[in-house]
């Protein structure tokens, strides 16, 4: 299969006190448009990801209000939403468009707004996108089921905290890089190991920040791109998803990695590629934990191996595979709604060769994001290539 | 907010009991009381059972920036426990300690409050407690079945 990229726009990752939920959507969509070269009419349909507006800043429908603030209307617009995947899925959906032949110009667009509410607040509403009537009343949350599966994975494979750490550092080494990350610093192991507990082993430094953003894609038919020959010919060529269970009960290491393993093989199949063609790729993680296991469902490392790329250098801008160039969600933050087109937008940068210089990998060709929700019921994987024939 | 007050009286009754969701055609127990299809067989017929309330804490986490409801109880103990009829779940564990909780103590299930509702209701549900008494290895085994 073969999606054009026709144009990305997005705006900075961090709190901002001064934008509306509107006001992301319209500038990462406009900017996008610009960036695509198209009239507002040419674009016949709108997939908006968007996980918590109605919790997070009182509005719904927040499709119709973007179609209308974009100065889209009349064309077809729709709120998608799926956890963590949300992002992801609207790309999804926008391929699937495309591909049918029903449309030959959408816009994928992810927003979240998260930063009116106080974290506590926050953190209940997220934790209702896993099973709030039965399981929440454990007192389980994301960070929480999310610590249980870090140390299952330590107890299995026999790596310590220090080692894990190393994700923390390798993304925060980046994201210091990235003029569109929310957190901006460099870590040691030994800052991320003395960072506040969040839920035992996950420290501050191994969790995202709350973050607003959005994040925009103009994707079209592949010859539509191809009578383009002024743009940068990126196209998206494997869309895969996959549900799990949807309670963050389990710590279950197979199920966590079943859950990207399989779209990742589907995706790998459908692209006419393998693991070892990857050039960079983004992998969730709002935990640091998420990354290793990304990295081993992917391919890129056998399983009880994947942290062992951020120590030895193998997932760094030199390494085997580039992983989380953006810093990740660790720096990028988690706008949830956001968060599957961010990836996508910053793998496009790469394959243009327009990332910020000192996070773009030389000569990428090939990319691949990967999404996970819920945060064991969504799997979501994206291949881009750029092809110049 | 997690459940309104009526959607409480709706929930509250299988609070009262820790039960667990039986498949009749394949035997395999399903966390909670409500499960509809079978994980295992896709058999559609399950049948809520309730359990002895005893068994193993195979994992767990010190929670120290909790979510709303539970605000206040932080640093509060949350992990996952495997009962003695084989079905695992997540499960709090109170009145022990963060630095003296660890993988394989033996838990049973009490029936305490799990917070205050903005009106002073009381809101209730299963937590675990280390376990006085333990059972022998024998019952445990013949339990597992
Ligand atoms: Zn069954």
């Amino acid at each position: 299969m073969r999606v054009g990229v026709l144009g990305i726009g997005k705006t900075p990752h961090k709190i901002q006190h001064n934008k509306s939920l509107r006001d992301l959507i319209v500038e990462a969509g406009q900017k996008a448009i610009d960036d695509a070269g198209i009239e507002r009419r040419d674009i016949q349909a709108l997939y908006v990801g968007n996980v918590g507006s109605v919790g997070f800043c009182f509005e719904n429908s927040t499709g119709l209000m973007a179609v209308d603030h974009l100065g889209l209307v009349p064309s077809a617009a729709v709120r998608v939403e799926a956890a963590c995947g949300t992002g992801a899925w609207a790309l999804h959906l926008g391929c699937a468009a495309i591909l049918s032949g029903l449309y030959d110009t959408v816009m994928v667009l992810g927003a979240e707004k998260m930063n009116d509410l106080a974290t506590v607040e926050a953190t209940s509403l997220i934790a209702q996108a896993a099973d709030s009537k039965e399981e929440y009343f454990s007192g389980l949350t994301f960070p929480s089921g999310t610590a249980l599966t870090a140390r299952k994975y330590m107890q299995t494979y026999g790596c310590t905290e220090e080692d894990l750490a190393n994700v923390s550092v390798k993304n925060h080494y980046y994201g210091a890089r990235n003029p569109y990350a929310h957190l901006r610093f460099e870590c040691t192991v030994d800052e991320v190991m003395r960072s506040p507990k969040v839920a035992d082993p996950l420290k501050l430094f191994e969790v995202c920040p709350m973050t607003d953003a959005g994040s925009a894609l103009i994707l079209c038919r592949e010859e539509m791109l191809r009578d383009r020959p002024d743009k940068p010919q990126v196209f998206v060529t494997a869309t895969s998803m996959a549900s799990g269970t949807w309670y963050a009960a389990s710590d279950g290491l197979d199920e966590s990695f079943d859950l990207l393993a399989r779209p990742a093989q589907k995706a790998y199949a459908m692209a006419g590629i393998s693991a070892d063609d990857i050039d960079v790729a983004e992998i969730y993680n709002s935990f640091a934990i998420q990354e290793p296991l990304g990295i081993e469902a992917l391919g890129f490392a056998e399983r009880g191996d994947g942290w062992k790329g951020a120590a030895d250098g193998s997932t760094w801008l030199d390494g085997k595979v580039a992983v989380n160039l953006s810093g990740g969600l660790l720096c990028k933050g988690h706008p949830l709604g956001a968060t599957g087109t961010s990836q996508a937008c910053d793998i496009v940068e790469q394959l243009r060769g327009t990332a910020p210089a000192e996070i773009q990998r030389k000569d990428a060709a090939i990319g691949i994001s990967a999404c996970r929700g819920g945060p064991g019921s969504v799997g979501a994987v994206h291949i881009y290539q750029r092809l110049e024939d | 907010m997690t459940v309104s007050a009526i959607e409480f009286s709706r929930l509250g009754p299988p609070k009262l009991r820790l039960y667990a969701m039986r498949c009749t055609d394949c035997n395999t127990l399903h966390p909670w009381w409500e499960h509809y299809v079978c994980e295992k067989c896709k058999g559609t017929t399950l049948v809520r059972e309730q359990m002895s309330g005893t068994g193993e804490l195979t994992n767990y986490t010190v929670v120290y920036y909790p979510p709303r409801d539970f605000l206040g109880q932080e640093p509060y103990v949350v992990g996952h426990v495997r009962l003695d009829e084989g079905v695992s779940m997540p499960a709090p564990v109170v009145g022990v300690s963060e630095d003296q909780v660890e993988v394989g103590m033996r838990v049973k299930s009490v029936f305490r409050r799990m917070k205050l509702g903005h009106e002073g209701d009381v809101y209730y549900s299963q937590k675990f407690v280390v376990d006085p008494n333990p059972p022998k290895p024998k019952k445990k085994a013949a339990a597992k079945k």
